[in-house]
């Protein structure tokens, strides 16, 4: 094979939804260097708009090759439909993450540009994550994705909670990619081979088991299930409310694509690893019921939005593992389509704190209260966000959980399905605190004199994003076909003819 | 666009009223005037519209008068389809909604002191939804708009409600949805055997599984319902919600929303599952007699005509309950008829009440007395009611009542004698706690205290508030002396259904799928 010391076109094509955010998150530290007071606010302007240009042009790149159906590789890296998917997944979110930074960091007093490069870095993570099943390569994503983020969450370092999390997502991520690192040697001890795609005729040997289970860990650790979530209040808590959104949906959804690869169920390329196929359904429907039973419990007590929102995240790792319990490859089209939905929700859910300007301590439910009507459109808007979260029609949450319930139920496994639909009884509990502080409540005496006071806090970029996820959240409800028949559906289709 | 209303009369009737009613939630609040006139005008319109196509229609070979059928979506193997249909189940109800609302929205013309353009929007997005539940055919379209429907009503009640509106409204939220979802997992689970969302398919499926599967489907299926009726022991958010309610919401939670329950059993719960739901159906007449004499002896001893009110709704449907546990045609006809009733008469209690309310600010019984003087007219029209509520010959409530006893009575349970004679006893209760609440309140001195809500009283009804009750007065003969205008519609489709649940084999076939949508569009 006479390799060539650079990428011809096909493999550039695979190469470039990863070196857009990269090329871009290399260069805002260099505009971020000028310190002149004069020219800050146009450097200011000039960085996001760079990073926003990276995310949408990646975002537009990778369309664009998915309506023309190349599915290009170079390696072991596969920008197949399944990356493809994940990359405008990623892509997305990081844009409206971007847009939301703007307006947080100016609320916060903290404009630097660390911060967008550090977020443009973990995006080309993920997708290198969600696009490879080579082991060397998927550790090496991990740690892309994750460092970034580590730094990102004690971004405002000037604050308590930012410092804590940042360390405690620090310290638990270390042990989960190191985890992660042992996984992978045992596998190759087991197998003689990194790849997945080349690991064939496994046995049900011991070192095998206990290194696909260290792997799980690692795996399982970014998506914040239970025992693994122990990080994410606190995380969550501490960082800028857009990377809280991000870390949220972005992290759990190429965690959960990068585990579709891997995983030895419907989808799964690797004959070898078929064996272990009822060991890991079996271990992932006693996490997913932990995960749905311990995240729903604990989201009830909160009192603070922003945790309350990092617990409804946990619960909903666990309604998105239920799609491998029951290992259909349409409840693998109900996880792609719900994490969609996940998307806009979540996005939605954090920027409503953005754009209200709550920042430090005054993210609790009793800080909400009354500033719907000050902004109407907007807290309907992030309403439907929650109430999608909670799972009510006609919004797209509850065709998600309907996709994948539907299948959980097709596989017997009933009993999941009303521990399931119990735990998300509990979950429109405090899913609806939000609505109701903010339109049922009336403001304290103090808080009416302290809004008063302070200037509106605008939030344009914030808002809008806001009001396009909640549209999306109806939309993709409304016309669920468009979104399962379009991307889901045909990811799954793709994919496994590719795969075979 | 009436050409478009002629081949989508159901699509608009359902969702005419949503986007009308989002249209104006969008307006400011200054144009709050203008806002209401819009909202009647559109809830006006869309009785008119209802009225004029559906008494015009004549039912198909399978008593079928409108209906819109084409796929929905078919994702992830499941077909739904957008199934909507009238027939003789569910036409008095659609017309019930479709005159409830212009009457509630200008009862409370005035009553709402904030964010009326608001409320009023809310509650046509509220209509709408409720008429797709009643027009859905297909399952899981019926459960969206089943879901769709509380939201609505949680925020009417949240934002409009009493002094703990919070309470009521997330408690209404939360008993409804833990019927639903443990019923929805039912659902998924019967429609994965089924392999779709229609009735047909689904009562064929389930005739294939074990009678214990049969039984625990049905139980989830009557759980969802049996919440909304609100059956006895699960009524206990009724008195909250009716109580915290703005009247407005107060109405249309007792003369609509109430009604989905006992119409999702008839509709779906029986066809499904018949063999099961005869053995079902003794308890459940047992829970609604229970229902009937609780419901009586709590009215009695309540001190808010409000509360009182809705503990008489929860007497009031076990007599519907009771008739369609009675798996008899007179029976069930009766039900049907109690749910018109029902509508009518706690319809009209709740607006009067409101009406009183808007002058006083108080609903305690104890604060009148003496009413009768001040305000002949409404005195005059709130007896009409309360007797016809009691069901005193002539007027509605009697022909319901005497109905369903009688079905009851005729019923195959050994025990349905002795249900019926127990429930005799509810109306006769009803005529203590109705009559000795209109005694204190309307007849005597006024209460002596100096906070006596009597003082407050300025003047009797004016025009407006006697336009909304006249309509409510011709019904309430209208259906005491000729019900027939009413029953005609229920009586083969109740027949259809029970000869079917009777014989569950001689099932006709499944109807064809329809054809794909192409052809609906070209028309």
């Amino acid at each position: 094979m006479s390799a060539s010391l650079f990428p011809n076109a096909q493999q550039l094509s695979a190469v470039l939804p990863l070196l857009l955010p990269s090329m871009a998150a290399c260069l805002l530290p260099i505009a971020a260097l000028d310190k002149d007071q004069s020219t800050q606010k146009w450097i200011r302007g000039a960085m996001f708009f760079i990073a926003l240009a990276a995310a949408i042009g990646g975002f537009f790149y990778v369309t664009s090759l998915w309506k023309s159906g190349h599915q290009p590789f170079y390696g072991p890296l596969r920008m197949d439909r399944l990356g493809q998917f994940a990359a405008i997944f990623v892509l997305l979110t990081a844009t409206i993450t971007i847009l939301q930074l703007w307006d947080h960091l100016h609320q916060e007093g903290w404009v630097k540009g660390e911060t967008l490069s550090l977020l443009l870095m973990s995006a080309t993570g993920m997708i290198l994550f969600a696009s490879t099943t080579h082991l060397l390569l998927l550790f090496v994503a991990l740690e892309l994705l994750s460092v970034p983020l580590y730094a990102l969450t004690a971004t405002v370092r000037t604050r308590m909670e930012a410092a804590e999390g940042g360390m405690k997502y620090f310290l638990t991520g270390a042990v989960a990619s190191s985890c992660f690192l042992m996984g992978s040697v045992l596998l190759y001890g087991a197998t003689g081979t990194l790849d997945f795609r080349t690991m064939t005729a496994l046995s049900a040997d011991p070192i095998a088991l206990l290194g696909g289970a260290l792997l799980l860990m690692g795996f399982l650790f970014k998506v914040s299930a239970v025992p693994f979530h122990q990080w994410t209040p606190d995380a969550y808590e501490g960082a800028p409310h857009p990377i809280s959104g991000f870390m949220s949906v972005a992290t759990k959804g190429v965690a959960l694509i990068a585990l579709l690869r891997v995983f030895p169920g419907a989808l799964s390329v690797i004959p070898g690893l078929a064996i272990l196929g009822t060991k890991a359904r079996l271990a992932m429907a006693f996490l997913a019921l932990l995960t749905m039973i311990g995240g729903n419990l604990t989201a009830l007590v909160q009192t603070n939005v922003k945790r309350m929102l990092a617990y409804s995240s946990i619960s909903h790792a666990g309604y998105l593992l239920l799609a491998f319990v029951a290992d259909t490859q349409q409840a693998y089209v109900g996880l792609l389509y719900y994490l969609v939905a996940y998307m806009a929700m979540n996005m939605g859910a954090f920027g409503l704190l953005t754009a209200f300007g709550l920042v430090g301590d005054k993210t609790t439910f009793a800080n909400l209260r009354g500033l719907g009507w000050k902004r109407p459109g907007l807290s309907i808007a992030a309403t439907l966000c929650l109430l999608g979260l909670a799972g009510l029609p006609p919004t797209a949450g509850f065709f998600g959980k309907y996709m994948i319930f539907k299948e959980l139920i097709g596989t017997g496994h009933i009993g999941l399905a009303v521990v399931g639909v119990l735990a998300s009884l509990a979950s429109v509990y405090y899913y609806l605190r939000v609505p109701v502080a903010l339109f049922l409540e009336k403001p304290s005496e103090s808080q009416e004199r302290d809004r008063a006071e302070q200037p509106d806090a605008g939030a344009p970029f914030a808002g809008a994003t806001v009001l396009v996820c909640g549209a999306l959240v109806l939309v993709a409800g409304l016309l669920q076909t468009l979104f399962v028949d379009g991307f889901a559906a045909r990811v799954v289709r793709d994919w496994t003819e590719l795969g075979r | 666009m009436t050409a478009w209303i002629n081949t989508h009369l159901l699509s608009f009737l359902v969702f005419a009223p949503i986007l009308w009613g989002l249209l104006l939630m969008l307006l400011p609040e200054r144009q709050a005037p203008l806002v209401k006139l819009l909202a009647l005008l559109g809830a006006t319109g869309v009785f008119t519209v209802a009225l004029m196509h559906l008494l015009r229609a004549t039912p198909d070979a399978s008593g079928i008068l409108v209906r819109e059928w084409s796929p929905w979506f078919t994702a992830v193997g499941l077909p739904v389809d957008y199934h909507l249909a009238v027939d003789g189940l569910n036409i008095w109800l659609i017309l019930l909604t479709a005159f409830l609302t212009p009457l509630t929205l200008l009862g409370t013309w005035n009553s709402l002191e904030r964010k009326a353009g608001a409320a009023m929007g809310l509650f046509l997005v509220l209509e709408g939804s409720m008429l797709g539940a009643l027009v859905a055919q297909d399952l899981l379209l019926f459960y969206v708009f089943w879901e769709a429907m509380l939201l609505p009503m949680f925020f009417l009640i949240g934002l409009w409600g009493g002094q703990d509106r919070k309470y009521a409204a997330t408690k209404f939220m939360l008993f409804t949805l833990a019927g639903s979802l443990i019923w929805l997992v039912a659902l998924l689970y019967i429609a994965t055997k089924a392999g779709g969302f229609s009735p047909e398919l689904m009562a064929q499926a389930a005739q294939g599984l074990p009678f214990r599967t049969q039984f625990t489907l049905l139980l989830a299926f009557t759980l969802a319902f049996a919440i909304k009726v609100p059956l006895f022991p699960l009524h206990t958010w009724l008195p909250d919600a009716h109580t915290e309610a703005p009247t407005m919401g107060s109405v249309i939670l007792a003369g609509v929303l109430l009604k989905l329950g006992p119409y999702g059993l008839l509709r779906f719960a029986l066809p499904i599952f018949p063999a099961a739901f005869i053995v079902l159906a003794k308890p459940i007449a047992i829970l609604s007699v229970i229902a009937i004499i609780y419901g009586a002896l709590v009215a009695m001893v309540q001190w808010d005509i409000k509360k009182l009110v809705a503990y008489s709704s929860v007497s009031h449907m076990g007599f519907v309950m009771l008739g369609i546990c009675s798996m008899t045609t007179l029976g069930t006809q009766g039900a049907m008829l109690q749910m018109l009733n029902h509508g009518i008469s706690t319809g009209a209690l709740f607006l009067l009440v409101g009406m009183i309310y808007d002058r006083t600010h108080t609903r305690m019984i104890a604060d009148f007395g003496g009413v009768a003087t001040k305000m002949p007219v409404f005195s005059a029209i709130f007896l009409i009611i309360t007797l016809s509520s009691i069901g005193l010959p002539l007027t509605n409530g009697f022909v319901g009542e005497f109905l369903i006893l009688n079905g009851a009575f005729t019923s195959h349970f050994a025990w349905g004698r002795v249900l019926a004679g127990i429930s005799t006893l509810g109306i006769l209760l009803s005529a203590v706690y109705m009559l000795w609440m209109f005694k204190r309140v309307f007849w005597g001195p006024a209460n002596p205290d100096g906070e006596s809500g009597t003082a407050h009283i300025s003047g009797d009804l004016n025009a407006r508030e006697v336009a909304v009750m006249l309509p409510l007065l011709v019904l309430v003969f209208w259906m005491g002396l000729h019900p027939q205008t009413f029953l005609g519609h229920s009586q083969p489709a109740v027949e259809q259904l029970l000869s079917d649940a009777q014989a569950p084999g001689q099932r006709p076939t499944v109807l064809a799928a329809p054809e794909p949508r192409v052809s609906e569009e070209r028309r």
